[in-house]
């Protein structure tokens, strides 16, 4: 099964990253029609109905989150979510580094679409390279006057600006990085207002993903009933997937949403390395809860179905666990990332995350009872849906999860690690990369 | 909070009723049904929702809310007690007790502490946490004044959020991220800003304390005693803290329409100086021989006698109007000044009663600024559509109306409109900002005449300070003209608010502490029956005319009330000679100082947290001052001396208790007709909103008579407008050019508050002479060079600040500091310096 | 009178040395900070990008760490001038993010991510092995830690989103993966070195998984 190329198309072809290389496989064809031929209801309207989801984590109608932008000609804001630092998410990294152009158009239409005036695209500070590809393809943007002042004769002025992070998971979540835009610590604001009635600078603000705003040039030319000719009726589209863990091509694959989950793990991305097998899965970034190889592998890779499973499409990033893998330790590994970027701010999430690492610790090190396995659960009860935003959940559903789904799992570590002289030799029984795990801090 | 329409919620199954868009909290609150909170403090500014302590359940919405930050609807249904919501609070206690230590019984904080009471009632019981806690060093100095625990921390932003929101000093912030975010300051610096013992108020634990009061009470030995803050015109309600009958500790009373909730840390560190070496503690005559009361008594009442028996009219004498005795009034309540005024008017017939610093404005003028249809109260801030400021730094003069105007401006978009000689700490919230050369305020008003942002505003608060009276009547006709342009007096909410010289400035001027104006601002001849020789009013002198007098020997005696001319009033040197040349000088001092040691009879003062008595603030209201404390020593309540003094010089005055007291004067102050202490209450009440304010004298009653202090002050006493040229300092030719003009200030630090005050000494200011950085470059010179500043013969020395935003051709001092004071460079008129540097 | 003296607590700040100069942690002037031209320059540029000038505190601190290594106090207290804000906020913005530095931090930037897909893939054996080729201590890495020569700044670090190339590192702000235990060494020699780091791993030239070794969906890792 191949992959279904839309956004990825011409990727292979390193000149595409100029306005050039983009402009000769037909790019800002749609900026040139959405501004030259289209109201601003008009390509919001398209959107709506092309029923393009974000493809950031929340998987919210971008077409209808746009059309909340109260009307007037008070100063309306665009942010691109570029910050992508969720585990197992490289989705955007690979589009702005190879079409950065496409990104761009997609701005400059939604921004019209939206009645924005000022666009940010906040990107993480980490992905500097790419950072540069869009400072140069900004640049290349207003020299041909797709950007700027009175954008192509339509009267409409945008402003964009790449703004790099400086290193914080949660500058993804949108308020957060509405607050870090503002020059502000990124933490998360209250919710209501939402942002696109109360965001940046107090303006109605649309916020999307890379990866929705790269949609939206290729469903303004050739139209939402196109666009909905692919994946499914709840899931329309193609979808950038990260695969990465133990397989044997880790990488982005574009595919129409709704195939066989199967077919990415172990087609696409060459399914379990030499020897191995699959135990478990991330199906949507570490934010999702854990699916067992057996409940997963023949979901459909959509949206709803990921759902029903209990777990989420999110960002859309498989994280493959197979049979050498130590499930308490993966655990532990993704209750420190949570740990280490929790913005602090609020209490569930700050204190919950540092106490689950420091449990899942003393579990890894065999200094746990199976008691506190049950502490472990009943915390992450206590942090999922009493937090300020929902990082602290994202914490808290897949280690809830692994802790359900793999009880057994955590309990031999527990008495294994406990048992001097089992210890050494069960961590050297599985391979390289878990041998130093969980050891120290 | 939004203005809406009654409505009515269900609360666990109770009806309740509350106010469209007010927070869930608050309206759970007023139906009795309370919410626990860590995080939320309205006065703070928007809730943050962090602690999420405050989670209730809301009926057909899924997740759990924070009470603290969802406003009320019609019908909505909350449930404060559910199972769910239970776990919750449990839950986030929990959460909140893994990193606080278990150290209740040794910190401060512990039986007055939100964290450990919600505990109780809200938690689980027993915390499951078993791993290590964070840990810091502790306590450690957050400044010389607050400790800073931050195992105890909470992360409840509230001190950081008064910093960013309040203060608007954004020095104190979080650092770090998640579990290892800590409070603190840059580079470890220590959080010095004038109002950051707020923190300690708000803390909801033990993070935050007082080196000033860590250790020295528990809770529950203590009392708390509600008493107003005389250290300023702010008059700030407070609670003194008091343990064995000495203060322990100044925190916030709440009063909306005085002081919001804040203090200043001169209000909240202060008392220390109650107790300093200096402190007068018992009468005293010259030379320091202790005396008794009947003796110090005799003394003063004897000394007058005999200075106001010479005859005025004889020889020596080129005075149309009688006495030999004056009085200046300073740090005094009102029934003390009116005590005063009356022993001079009544028992000695002298008519030379003052209570300001220098200038001043004459009857009539005060008459119109005080009509009731200009006043507004303190809290019209809140609302105004424009403020403008005008004469005076608050900060510095008159504190907590700093805060109150940030808030203004950030909470409603009040528009600022600031205009002074000096730049001030709320320039930057300004929209627009007039400067004008010192002592030239009249100069600007035609300006602030055409201000869009103050004539399109609807209404209208303008703060202006005493001070540009120094410059004579014309100023204050300036402003009286502006106040009409802006049609103050039309609408209810706008008007002007003074920010007086002294903390009680108005009070004392109602009591009848002026030259030309008796009790209730009456005409003077009134109070002189014996004297008054139908030539009109009888107008005493102005405080340069009696130092001029005291010198020329014109007047014999005089009566200091908690004045000190050597150290707050212009020119220093003319001071000095003048109560040298005094035969009798009596003077009533919290502290020695260079003014007691001239005199011939000491008394000693009581602090504001000793005294008994009212002080009128400047919107008017009248506040009641509670003696909280013992008296240090031998002190007497001060009426009661001055009750005394008046009986030794053959005058019963029936004054023989604090409410005897304040019944005299509200009966000879006919807008104070009929209050007393139950009407004043904890609150205070201001005089214009009784009826009896229509009995406010109106103005222009007494035309012009000969000796009338309008005509005489025209110009007199500061430079009139004409007299020192444009609005913008020009160096004018024949001047050298390395003088500069100078501009005076009282620094907020300036004077006993932090000489005498062991806490605060690290505060004190050493004289800095605040140049542009163009002077600076034309004079070679840098900040922090030594230079000496002077004037005709007088110098001063000083360390360069240079100022962006001082303008050219000017410079400033700060009065009242114990050397270098800038009141030795000033005389009345606008004065030029030479600035040269101090090798060291 | 003697009684009604309190015990007074030792002035804290005195007492640390550090009497407190009233204006030290106002807005710095800028006269008082002495900024370089084209600092000031640069950050007044990023302000002007921006409907609210504080937008700019995360470029101006990248710009302070350009140019001093690391967020120096000083450097903190220039930016603070430029943009009128305080140092104290500017430092809390910086101390709020990974990426800026309030304490030296070295010539030459290697993270190492450690995180789920990396660690998947031998990243705690890749971080041991820079440790050991930079001198470093290999637990006081995983959360920053100095070379002996003050050149290189090795830490563990989160999720880079490049779990395609695990294990990978983030050498000077450029991606580099798969990596083998052995690269280490060498890159830390290019990198004092001076030359051009493990060419044939930087993912700037690496094609999409799809196109490696041409066929789509063909060729393994
Ligand atoms: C903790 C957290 C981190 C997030 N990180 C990202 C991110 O890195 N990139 C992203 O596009 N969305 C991220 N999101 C989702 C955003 O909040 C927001 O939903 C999304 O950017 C909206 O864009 P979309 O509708 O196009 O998906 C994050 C959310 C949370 C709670
Ligand atoms: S110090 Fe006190 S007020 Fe400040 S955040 Fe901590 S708990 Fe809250
Ligand atoms: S009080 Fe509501 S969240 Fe803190």
């Amino acid at each position: 099964m191949p992959e279904t190329r839309v956004l990825l198309e011409h990727a292979e072809d390193a000149n595409l990253r100029t306005i050039d290389g983009y402009r000769g496989y037909g790019g800002y064809a749609s900026l040139e029609k959405a501004y030259r031929q289209m109201e601003p209801d008009e390509v919001l309207k398209e959107l709506e109905d092309s029923g393009l989801r974000g493809r950031g984590g929340a998987g919210f109608a971008m077409g209808k989150k746009a059309s909340f932008l109260p009307r007037g000609d008070m100063p309306k804001y665009l942010c691109c979510n570029a910050d992508e630092s969720e585990p197992g998410a490289f989705k955007d990294r690979e589009l702005m580094q190879r079409n950065p152009h496409q990104l761009i158009e997609g701005i400059a239409i939604a921004a019209r679409a939206a009645g924005a005036g000022h666009a940010f695209i906040f990107i993480r500070g980490e992905y500097d390279l790419q950072g540069d590809i869009l400072d140069a393809a900004v640049a290349e943007a207003y020299e041909a006057g797709y950007l700027g002042k009175d954008i192509l004769g339509s009267h409409c002025d945008l402003e964009l600006v790449v703004h790099r992070g400086a290193g914080a998971y949660i500058c993804g979540e949108e308020t957060a990085l509405l607050d870090a835009l503002e020059g502000k610590r990124g933490n998360p604001r209250l919710k209501p207002p939402f942002p696109a009635v109360q965001g940046l600078y107090g303006g109605p603000t649309l916020i999307n993903n890379v990866e929705t705003l790269s949609n939206v040039p290729h469903i303004v030319a050739k139209g939402a009933e196109w666009f909905k000719g692919f994946g499914t009726e709840q899931s329309p589209g193609t979808k950038v997937v990260s695969v990465s863990g133990r397989v044997k091509r880790p990488g982005n694959y574009e595919v129409e949403l709704g195939i066989p989950t199967r077919e990415l793990i172990c087609d696409l991305a060459g399914g379990p390395l030499d020897g191995c097998e699959l135990k478990a899965f991330y199906p949507g970034g570490s934010s999702s809860p854990v699916l067992k190889a057996e409940e997963g592998l023949d979901l459909p890779y959509s949206f709803e179905a990921m759902a029903e499973a209990g777990s989420m499409l999110g960002s859309g990033s498989i994280i493959v666990a197979d049979d050498t893998v130590s499930i308490p330790h993966m655990a532990l590994r993704t209750a420190r990332f949570y740990h280490h970027e929790s913005c602090g701010k609020c209490t569930p999430c700050r204190e919950g995350t540092n106490w689950t690492v420091k449990m899942l610790e003393r579990v890894v090190r065999g200094e746990a009872t199976p008691m506190d396995l049950d502490i472990v659960a009943s915390v992450q009860e206590n942090i999922i849906g009493n937090c300020l935003c929902v990082l602290g959940d994202s914490m808290a559903m897949p280690v809830g999860a692994m802790v359900r789904k793999f009880r057994d799992e955590f309990e031999a570590v527990i008495a294994e690690a406990g048992d001097e002289t089992a210890e050494p030799e069960r961590i050297a029984a599985v391979q390289g990369p878990m041998e130093s795990v969980g050891v120290g801090p | 909070m939004s203005k809406g329409q009654e409505i009515t919620i269900v609360i666990d199954g109770r009806e309740v009723g509350a106010t469209e868009g007010e927070m869930l909290h608050d309206a759970a609150k007023r139906g009795d049904v309370e919410i626990p909170i860590f995080c939320y403090e309205p006065k703070l500014g928007p809730p943050v929702g962090a602690c999420r302590m405050c989670l209730v359940e809301i009926e057909g919405v899924p997740k759990l809310q924070t009470s603290c930050s969802t406003p009320v609807r019609d019908g909505m249904v909350v449930n404060t007690r559910s199972e769910k919501v239970k776990e919750a609070q449990n839950a986030v206690v929990e959460f909140l007790l893994v990193n606080h230590p278990l150290d209740c019984p040794v910190c401060d904080k512990g039986g007055e502490c939100p964290l450990q009471d919600i505990t109780m009632g809200w938690g689980p019981g027993k915390s499951r946490f078993t791993d290590p806690k964070r840990h810091f060093e502790k306590p450690l100095p957050l400044s010389p004044l607050v400790a800073i625990d931050r195992e105890r921390c909470i992360l409840c932003y509230r001190c950081v959020r008064f910093s960013q929101e309040v203060a608007e000093d954004s020095q104190l912030q979080l650092l770090e991220r998640g579990d290892r975010t800590y409070v603190g300051t840059f580079d470890e610096r220590p959080y010095v800003a004038p109002f950051h013992g707020n923190i300690t108020d708000i803390c909801p634990v033990g993070a935050l304390t007082n080196y000033t009061y860590r250790f020295r009470a528990r809770p529950w030995d203590v009392e708390e005693a509600g008493s107003v803050c005389t250290l300023c015109p702010s008059q700030c309600n407070v609670s003194f803290t008091v343990r064995d009958e000495q203060v322990k500790r100044v925190i916030a009373r709440d009063n909306e329409e005085v002081d919001d909730g804040w203090l200043c840390d001169r209000g909240r560190y202060g008392f220390e100086m109650f107790a300093a070496e200096e402190r007068v503690t018992e009468p005293r005559l010259r030379g320091g021989a202790a005396a008794g009361w009947d003796e110090a008594i005799a003394k003063a009442a004897a000394g007058l006698r005999h200075a106001s028996e010479i005859d005025h009219t004889g020889a020596g004498s080129n005075s149309d109007v009688p006495g030999r005795v004056a009085a200046i009034v300073g740090d005094a309540s009102n029934e003390e000044g009116f005590l005063v005024q009356k022993i001079l008017r009544e028992a000695l017939g002298s008519p030379h009663v003052e209570s300001r610093r220098a200038g001043g404005a004459s009857r009539e003028t005060l008459l119109r600024l005080a009509q009731p249809d200009l006043a507004v109260r303190t809290k019209d801030l809140d609302d105004a559509d424009a403020i403008l400021v005008v004469g005076t730094d608050p900060l510095h003069d008159m504190s907590i109306l700093d805060l109150r105007i940030r808030k203004a401006i950030r909470r409603n978009g009040a528009k600022l409109v600031v205009a002074t000689d000096r730049p001030t700490a709320l320039d930057g919230g300004a929209v627009a900002v007039h400067r004008y050369a010192p002592g030239n305020a009249a100069s600007v008003f035609t300006e602030l005449g055409g201000e869009d942002v103050l004539l399109k505003a609807e209404s209208v608060v303008v703060v202006w300070g005493e001070r540009i009276a120094r410059e004579g009547e014309a100023t204050l006709d300036a402003l009286l003209d502006l106040a009409t342009t802006l049609g103050l007096a039309a609408n209810d909410s706008s008007g002007l608010l003074e920010v007086p010289e002294l903390a009680n400035g108005r009070g004392l001027r109602e009591a009848g502490c002026l030259p030309d104006a008796g009790p209730g601002l009456s005409e003077t001849s009134a109070h002189l029956p014996a004297l008054s020789h139908g030539k009109g009013a009888l107008v005493g002198k102005t405080t340069e005319e009696i130092r001029a007098a005291l010198e020329s020997g014109e007047l014999k005696s005089l009566i200091l009330f908690g004045a000190d001319p050597l150290r707050d009033f212009p020119d220093t040197e003319a001071w000095e000679r003048a109560l040298t040349s005094v035969d009798h000088l009596i003077v009533f001092s919290m502290f020695e100082n260079a003014t007691t040691a001239k005199a011939d009879v000491v008394f000693p003062l009581e602090t504001h947290a000793e005294k008994d008595g009212t002080v009128t603030h400047p919107d008017g209201r009248l506040q009641r001052v509670r003696p909280s404390a013992a008296r240090p020593g031998s002190i007497r309540p001060n009426y009661g001396v001055l009750a005394e003094l008046a009986l030794a010089l053959g005058h019963d005055t029936g004054i023989t208790s604090q409410p005897s007291a304040f019944a005299a004067l509200a009966e000879a102050v006919p807008f104070y007709a009929g209050l007393d202490d139950a009407e004043i209450s904890g609150r205070g009440i201001r005089w214009q909103d009784r009826d009896p304010a229509s009995a406010f004298p109106e103005p222009g009653e007494d035309a012009g008579t000969p000796s009338s202090l309008a005509t005489r002050r025209s110009g007199v006493g500061g430079l009139s407008p004409e007299a020192s040229g444009s609005s913008r300092a020009k160096r004018s030719e024949g001047v050298p050019t390395s003088s500069l003009q100078l501009g005076t200030y009282r620094d907020l630090w300036a004077g006993p508050i932090t000489e005498l005050n062991p806490p605060l000494k690290f505060l004190q200011p050493e004289q800095r002479i605040e140049v542009s950085p163009s002077d600076a470059e034309r004079l070679g010179l840098d900040s922090g060079d030594a230079v000496r500043v002077s004037q005709n013969g007088t110098s001063v020395q000083a360390k360069v600040a240079v100022k962006e935003r001082v303008q050219e051709g000017v410079c400033f001092l700060t009065e009242g500091i114990v050397d270098a004071n800038a009141n030795e460079l000033l005389n009345g008129g606008p004065v030029q310096v030479e600035i040269q540097k101090v090798e060291r | 009178m003697e009684e009604l003296v309190p015990e007074l607590p030792v002035d804290p700040a005195v007492d640390k040395g550090r009497v407190p100069d009233r204006s030290s942690a106002e807005i710095p002037e800028l006269h008082d900070v002495d900024c370089p031209d084209d600092l000031r320059e640069e950050i007044e540029e990023r302000m002007s990008r921006y409907p609210d000038r504080k937008s700019a505190s995360i470029p101006a601190l990248w710009a302070v760490q350009r140019r001093y290594g690391w967020c120096t106090p000083d450097g903190i207290r220039q930016a603070a001038a430029v943009m009128r804000v305080t140092p104290a906020y500017l430092e809390s913005v910086a101390s709020f993010y990974d990426l800026l530095h309030t304490s030296p931090a070295g010539e030459h930037r290697v993270h190492v991510c450690t995180n789920i897909s990396c660690w998947m893939r031998g990243a705690d054996d890749l971080l041991e092995a820079f440790a050991e080729a930079a001198g470093c201590d290999p637990h006081e890495a995983r959360h920053g830690a100095l070379s002996p020569d003050g050149k290189v700044f090795l830490s563990g670090f989160e999720c880079l989103g490049a779990c395609d190339i695990a294990p990978m590192a983030s050498i000077d702000e450029r991606y580099f993966g798969p990596l083998e235990a052995a690269d280490a060494a060498t890159a830390i020699e290019q990198l004092v070195a001076g030359g051009e780091v493990l060419p044939e791993k930087s993912l700037e030239r690496r094609p999409l998984a799809g196109d490696r070794n041409g066929a789509r969906g063909g060729g393994d890792a």
